[in-house]
């Protein structure tokens, strides 16, 4: 990564993610988005433990219901909630298909016969239900139109405090992560809640971050005559060099923790590993995009900008061309 | 610095630091039957996917449970009551009252659909309003509504949020009391004159509810308190005080004494009352019933099915241990940093050290008692970013102080031009994360903004750590070594006199 991405190669990286944008945003718009446990539609059964088991049997009480709902549905997961007004301990199976009352009540004559200590099977009760989650919108656009403003906010400021064409490489980067990340999710059909809207806000934080390392680097390289005297492309890509550890340490950090968290998510709870699954995603595209996307759009509109200067700067010799002609013309006008 | 300064800026604030760690972090233990010491991070508040909420399935009138169900079986059985199986249908898990919800086809009843409809497209823009941390809605077995949402207990009653957001009915003003059950009805509480309702911080009355009235509002509420003041001071009572009640359906949202006619745009209901009780605590508690008037103003939105929750509580959906796990991952991460900072900077690690913990326990102290902040799994993210923000400016500094020393430059000047380099990027990229933040947690909803506002809080504390606070350090601890140089991994032919 010594040298920028070439012209074509931007052009081939962009082309890329517009079209992984647009796959993203046509499954996010026709089929939504894969939603985790919390909002996905379900099919459970309920055990309610009317006869409060004593707590160190519980476990055992829980795992009985599940062998034995197991032998007919497939348990996906276990809820244990408790009544706020009796206290009385409810067991939720999500089970994959439909079960029905007869199915209930037979399970209800396993478990009054079950002859685990501490526990009273007679007096629990079975009932089943089907749940539909209520899609909801807000959150998310006014959380879109919150990054909205903060995308608008951050390309004034680089803008104004470091370049305009660093202002819209911000900018680009800026969009480009939060875009991906959500074209990504929807097209490997991550699991997601609401909650993934704050985990796309910490995308864009940290692509703001990442970003400016980059361009605080290069602003004051770029001041030296050292730099100077480099082509853009040159200049880019060795001041993105001298700012690459900084951005690969704050990246790396952030990325061991949620490696970390995705495996405990595993054996503790699996959406944990589905969130930071997709806060990974976006580390790998804050980093990409800092480091490879950024200075190759930088260095293209330096180039662009540096070139046009160098025109403007240029001596306007056909100008003075036509004025040296003009004059013997005008003079033989006078004598005549 | 002199060298006996120093040693005491070290001593006091190794102390400090030492403590804070203490309160921070220490697992609970009794202190005296029956109370025991908590740790700051054990008062954080949690989301739902890393602490667990309180959820409640709501069953509309003429619609039971199967325990329910099963309570009347038992009752019929032991010869009370009519046999339930005549009364009720079953419907997926639950049963349907044959009288009020079916007709006699034994089909659902149309008016019973769109009233259940309705009312779960309120619930949802009810439960969505109060921006909870983490909020699901479900319409369970067809006719019932199960919410989940994040725990509230620390700021407001639980049974009371689940119940007040299930009022149901149209919002009018009324002279009456709950205990009669006709209602005098002197102003409707629809759009016609009420434009709104949001929540306003009354000082140390706690919170209370600005009612926005419409043009038409303004005059008709004039109107009815001056009728109240004038009949309340010709009544045989002789008080000129009269209380005007707002009422949603049959329960009474809010109550108010009326001394004059009231004649304002805007009119607050909170306070205290001369006993000293506190309408409204919390700024949540006064956003419950704010809510339930936005969500009512509208007739289309008006729902008169009585809804009854029965309310319970359920762990982290990451799993119960999922935050003490991420706490100590993170811890071994920062012993992990530590290590590495003091192995590669010596001595500016070791600043850096007492500067990340100094940037830590202030960050503990305020998820602690920052009442606003709820730590979810957004929240963490945050949490590190803003961790590895302040450490990557850290080495930044630390990184430039290094160059700039290998210029040739005495440790003194390379330390000063080493920070010069690295301010302008630190000061821009903390000032714009900053607007960033404060910009998402003003304009976003749930988790984002609840995300937005632990990474403004950690941006703050980054800025003010890696600015002042580290430097300062490094100059304490510099002023103790003979070798200055060698005391900061430095390495020079010559030897230097700093």
């Amino acid at each position: 990564m010594n040298k920028v991405l070439s012209k074509k190669g931007l052009t081939v990286c962009l082309a890329v993610a517009v079209i992984v944008i647009v796959v993203g945003a046509f499954l996010a718009g026709f089929v939504g988005y894969n939603p985790d446990s919390t909002h996905k539609n379900y099919s459970v059964i309920e055990v309610t433990d009317a006869g409060y088991s004593a707590s160190d049997a519980q476990d055992e009480f829980v795992n009985f219901c599940k062998d034995e709902i197991s032998k007919t549905y497939a348990v996906s997961d276990v809820k244990v909630t408790q009544s706020y007004t009796t206290g009385t301990s409810v067991f939720t199976y999500y089970v994959d298909g439909t079960p029905d009352r007869a199915f209930c009540d037979k399970l209800e004559t396993a478990i009054a016969g079950c002859t685990i200590e501490g526990v009273n099977g007679a007096l629990a009760s079975v009932t089943f239900h089907e749940g539909i989650d209520q899609n909801y919108s807000d959150y998310v656009w006014r959380t879109a139109v919150g990054a909205a403003v903060a995308f608008v906010l951050l390309f004034v400021y680089v803008a104004i405090r470091f370049r305009l064409g660093m202002g819209v490489t911000v900018l680009i980067a800026g969009v480009h992560d939060a875009l991906l990340l959500l074209a990504l999710a929807a097209i490997v059909r991550l699991p997601v809640s609401p909650a993934f809207a704050g985990v796309a806000v910490f995308v864009l934080l940290l692509s703001g971050l990442l970003n400016l390392f980059v361009f605080g680097r290069m602003r004051t390289d770029l001041r030296t005559d050292e730099f100077k005297a480099k082509s853009a492309s040159e200049a880019v890509s060795d001041s993105v060099r001298n700012a690459r550890p900084a951005v690969l340490v704050v990246s790396a950090a952030i990325a061991v923790v949620a490696v970390i968290l995705a495996v405990v998510g595993v054996f503790t709870g699996i959406d944990l590993t589905f969130a930071m699954i997709a806060a990974l995603i976006g580390i790998a595209l804050a980093t990409y995009s800092a480091l490879v996307v950024s200075p190759a759009v930088y260095a293209l509109i330096k180039q662009t900008w540096d070139a046009k200067r160098a025109e403007k700067a240029k001596y306007n010799y056909s100008s003075d061309k036509k004025k040296k002609e003009a004059k013997p013309a005008e003079a033989a006008g006078e004598l005549e | 610095m002199g060298k006996k300064k120093s040693v005491a800026l070290i001593v006091l604030v190794t102390v400090v630091l030492l403590g804070l760690l203490f309160i921070s972090i220490t697992p609970t233990f009794p202190v005296k039957t029956p109370y025991s010491l908590q740790s700051l991070l054990n008062t954080v508040r949690l989301g739902a996917d890393l602490g667990g909420g309180y959820g409640a399935v709501y069953y509309p009138e003429g619609v039971i449970s199967a325990e329910e169900y099963a309570g009347e079986v038992a009752r019929y059985e032991s010869g009370e009551g009519s046999d339930p199986a005549e009364q009720y249908v079953a419907h997926g898990g639950v049963y349907l009252d044959s009288e009020k919800v079916l007709d006699e086809n034994g089909e659902v009843l149309e008016s019973f659909k769109t009233e259940f409809e309705t009312a779960s497209r309120i619930f949802k823009q009810r439960f969505e309003d109060k921006n909870f941390t983490e909020c699901s809605v479900w319409v369970e077995d067809d006719y019932t509504i199960r919410v989940e949402v994040s725990d509230v207990s620390q700021k407001e009653t639980v049974s009371n949020v689940f119940s007040v957001l299930a009022y149901s009915g149209e919002l009018y003003f009324s002279d009456t009391d709950t205990s009669t059950n006709s209602k005098n009805v002197l102003m409707t509480g629809g759009s016609e004159h009420i434009s709104g309702a949001d929540v306003v911080d009354m000082g140390d009355s706690g919170y209370g509810i600005a009612v926005h009235l419409t043009k038409a509002g303004r005059a008709k509420f004039a109107e009815i308190t001056g009728d109240l003041v004038s009949s309340s001071s010709s009544d045989s009572s002789g008080s000129t005080s009269a209380t005007l009640y707002l009422y949603m359906g049959t329960e009474v949202l809010m109550s108010a004494g009326v001394d004059s006619a009231l004649d304002q745009n805007v009119i607050y209901i909170g306070g205290s009352s001369s006993s000293g009780s506190v309408a409204y605590p919390t700024r949540e508690s006064a956003q419950t019933i704010a809510c339930v008037i936005n969500s009512a103003l509208n007739e289309e939105d008006v729902f008169n099915l009585s809804l009854q929750p029965q309310v319970y509580s359920y762990g982290a959906t990451m799993g119960d241990y999922a935050a003490l796990i991420a706490a100590s991952v993170i811890g071994v991460l920062v012993l992990a940093m530590i290590v590495f900072s003091l192995v590669r900077y010596k001595g500016m690690g070791l600043a850096h050290v007492y500067g990340f913990l100094t940037f830590a326990l202030i960050f503990i102290l305020c998820l602690a008692f920052i009442t606003q902040i709820t730590v979810n799994v957004a929240g963490l993210l945050a949490i590190v970013l803003s961790a590895a923000m302040m450490v990557g400016f850290n080495f930044y500094a630390f990184r430039n102080i290094r160059s700039e020393f290998y210029t040739g430059k005495t440790l003194t000047s390379a330390i000063k031009s080493g920070y010069k380099k690295s301010l302008a990027v630190t000061i821009d990229t903390h000032i714009i994360l900053l607007i960033a933040s404060i910009v998402l947690y003003f304009i976003s909803l749930g988790s984002a903004q609840y995300m937005a506002l632990i990474f403004l809080i950690g941006t703050v504390i980054s800025a003010a750590c890696t600015l002042a606070v580290t430097r300062f350090y490094l100059y304490m601890f510099l002023a103790q070594p003979k070798n200055k140089i060698a005391f900061c991994n430095f390495k020079r032919e010559e030897t230097e006199d700093e």
